[in-house]
């Protein structure tokens, strides 16, 4: 009697265990199983990702790339299905959905993750700095840059200068002494490598832009242009007969082209203008927006100054008490300096709200241990604006820039 | 009633009885690792679960749909600390939608502490709530058994930030994602101690988290 209880007894607990080991093999199952499915998911997006990056590499090589013969990419046990999808005449955007097969709770599963991104041919104008020769200049603890810098030269820095935009250099950094005393301090990021040389058509394509909607002054030697609010007024000589015209109606596109001339600039802007010499520009006042897009934030004038030497602030009486400068500068074989910078008498600030794009820097001034001995002292700021939108018919870089990646 | 059937009677209750003693701890043993093994499933489960939200979610810091609405990505996080993060973004409204609808959004991930007045009630006491907060709607809160969130913040040049500025752009670049979590409740008495001993901890870090948008450009 005993003996079959005791053998009952041991045949519904051989019972309960195995009911209770079935369930403890499945709960170990289904730990594989969402570790499996973690790693699935990782994967299918890796394989979106890796599309993506196949095809923005391509677009980085050829801008008018428009996709490969077959959209679909097989990639790590997956495959992805890429889209390239031309919104404007800069402007593409690459979607990638990847799809991976995996086995889940004994069935086969498929996952997939989509990444898209958009891209916009990139302007000169974005950057708050632009050199192509840096020469033995040094970034120094001093110094603060708001916006975007490349160069295409070393960056040289002395004891942690500050860049809150994304930083990029052809060569690497220099530091004056070591990595640890003068690292500079990348807040928007940084990245070495990169080869933005400065376009060689710059003044044939903005010859093309002020000759079809703008105004090309020809046969001039210096072009003297002063801007108030909606007008434009001209003349060709320090005394000569002052023109004045609607601005919209002198350059509808905006761009304005001095051929063999130097353009010397004063104003109030008011609107979106490219002003381009073959030779030099000379700041001989204030250039300034109508709307300060520091006040106003919506504001729409825009300028962009462009000259095939340097840009340069006059030395004139209007300039020896400081000098304001709105717009986006641009020296394509020179720099923005000040003119006779070391015999000039001190002059007080340059007050630049907008970006130097230049072949190599020039100075503004001198310095001693008590401050400004001959020319300026600087007080840059970027603006904002140019992250989003350019002056008119500005040179692009040339290449794509990514705005926004979503994954 | 012989000798040797008390005998025998004797030898069944002490062959029976230790049988029984045998299947008794057995059966202990098997609701231990049934118990167990559960619980590491929902562990691990959970630990999933919060990794996959935060590396989706974080994957998105300075994304928006409209590009022209967050145009400096290097703006974009906006408060950085060891067991909160802040930033902008653009949440998904809808499922069918998961690109967003264009307009910026504030995201904010944060730990609370195992002091908290909702889990000091909870038989574990190391683990905390973990809140998302999309603009200043009201947190979404959930115990998935995390005792441990530390975020780690990198620069551009790949050293950890140890003094974070007090406003954007605080210089970030890439993250460091400690988790570890752990069972809600445990098997065991509490009365003995650390009952947490045989339980399973997940652990999973994510060395370095690179949000694409925020070195765009």
């Amino acid at each position: 009697m005993g003996g079959k209880a005791i053998l009952l007894l041991v045949i519904a607990f051989s019972t309960m265990y195995t009911v209770v080991n079935f369930n403890s093999n499945n709960s170990a199952t289904i730990a594989i199983e969402n570790v499996a499915s973690y790693y699935s998911n990782t994967s299918v997006h890796n394989i979106a990702t890796s599309a993506i990056n196949m095809a923005a590499n391509e677009l980085f090589n050829n801008k008018n790339w428009t996709g490969y013969s077959n959209d679909t990419i097989y990639l790590q046990g997956g495959y992805a299905v890429l889209q390239v999808n031309k919104i404007s005449s800069d402007m593409i955007q690459l979607t990638a959905r990847g799809y991976s097969e995996y086995f889940y709770n004994g069935e086969e599963t498929t996952k997939d993750a989509m990444v898209q991104v958009l891209l916009k041919a990139s302007k000169f104008s974005k950057f708050a700095y632009y050199s192509q020769v840096e020469g033995n200049i040094w970034w120094t603890n001093k110094d603060t840059v708001w916006g975007p810098l490349h160069t295409q030269d070393y960056l040289r820095a002395y004891r942690h200068p500050v860049f809150h935009g994304k930083v990029s250099m052809k060569k690497d950094v220099k530091y004056y002494t070591s990595k640890s005393k003068d690292k500079p301090i990348f807040n928007g990021g940084y990245e070495t490598g990169v080869d933005l040389p400065r376009p060689t058509t710059v003044l044939s394509d903005l010859y093309t832009e002020a000759n079809s909607g703008g105004h090309i002054f020809d046969g001039e030697s210096n072009v003297y242009l002063t801007f108030k609010n909606d007008s434009i007024s001209y003349k060709f000589s320090t005394y000569g007969t002052e023109t004045t015209v609607l601005a919209s109606d002198f350059a509808p596109n905006g761009v304005i082209y001095a051929k063999d001339a130097n353009l010397r600039l004063k104003g109030t802007v008011k609107g979106a203008y490219t002003l381009v010499s073959e030779k030099r520009v000379y700041l001989d006042d204030d250039i300034v927006y109508e709307t300060d897009p520091r006040i106003d934030p919506t504001s729409d004038d825009i300028l962009g100054i462009i000259a095939n030497n340097e840009i340069y602030i006059t030395d004139n009486t209007p300039n020896r008490n400081d000098i304001s400068i709105h717009g986006s500068l641009y020296s394509i074989n020179d720099g923005f300096g000040a003119e006779n910078y070391a015999t000039r008498p001190p002059s007080g600030t340059i007050d630049l709200l907008g970006g130097i794009i230049q072949y190599q820097r020039e100075a503004v001034g001198t310095f001693s241990y008590y401050g400004i001995s001959s020319g300026f002292s600087k007080k840059y700021r970027y603006d904002d604006r140019f992250m989003k939108i350019a002056p008119p018919a500005y040179p692009g870089t040339g290449i794509f820039e990514i705005l926004s990646w979503y994954e | 009633m012989g000798f040797a059937a008390i005998l025998d009677i004797l030898g069944s209750v002490a062959i029976g009885g230790s049988i029984l003693l045998i299947l008794m701890t057995l059966n202990d043993s098997m609701v231990e690792n049934h118990f167990l093994n559960s619980n590491e499933a929902i562990v691990q489960s959970n630990l999933i679960s919060v990794v996959e939200l935060l590396e989706s979610d974080l994957r998105k810091i300075g994304y928006c749909e409209d590009w022209q609405n967050l145009p400096d990505p290097t703006l974009a996080i906006l408060e950085a600390k060891q067991n909160k993060i802040s930033f902008l973004t653009d949440v998904a409204v809808s499922a069918s939608d998961p690109t967003g609808d264009g307009t910026v959004d504030t995201l904010t991930y944060w730990v609370g502490s195992p002091y908290d007045n909702e889990v000091t009630s909870t038989p574990n006491p190391r683990d905390r709530i973990l809140y998302r907060q999309v603009n200043n709607e009201t947190a979404l809160s959930a115990n998935l058994g995390l005792t441990q969130f530390d975020l780690k913040f990198f620069d551009a040049l790949g050293d950890e930030i140890t003094s974070m500025p007090t406003s954007p752009p605080l210089g970030i670049i890439t993250l460091q994602i400690d988790i570890t979590v752990e069972n809600t409740s445990a098997y065991g008495d509490l009365a003995e101690g650390d009952v947490y001993g045989k339980d399973k901890s997940a652990f999973w870090r994510q060395i370095r988290l690179v949000a694409p948008s925020l070195g765009n450009r």
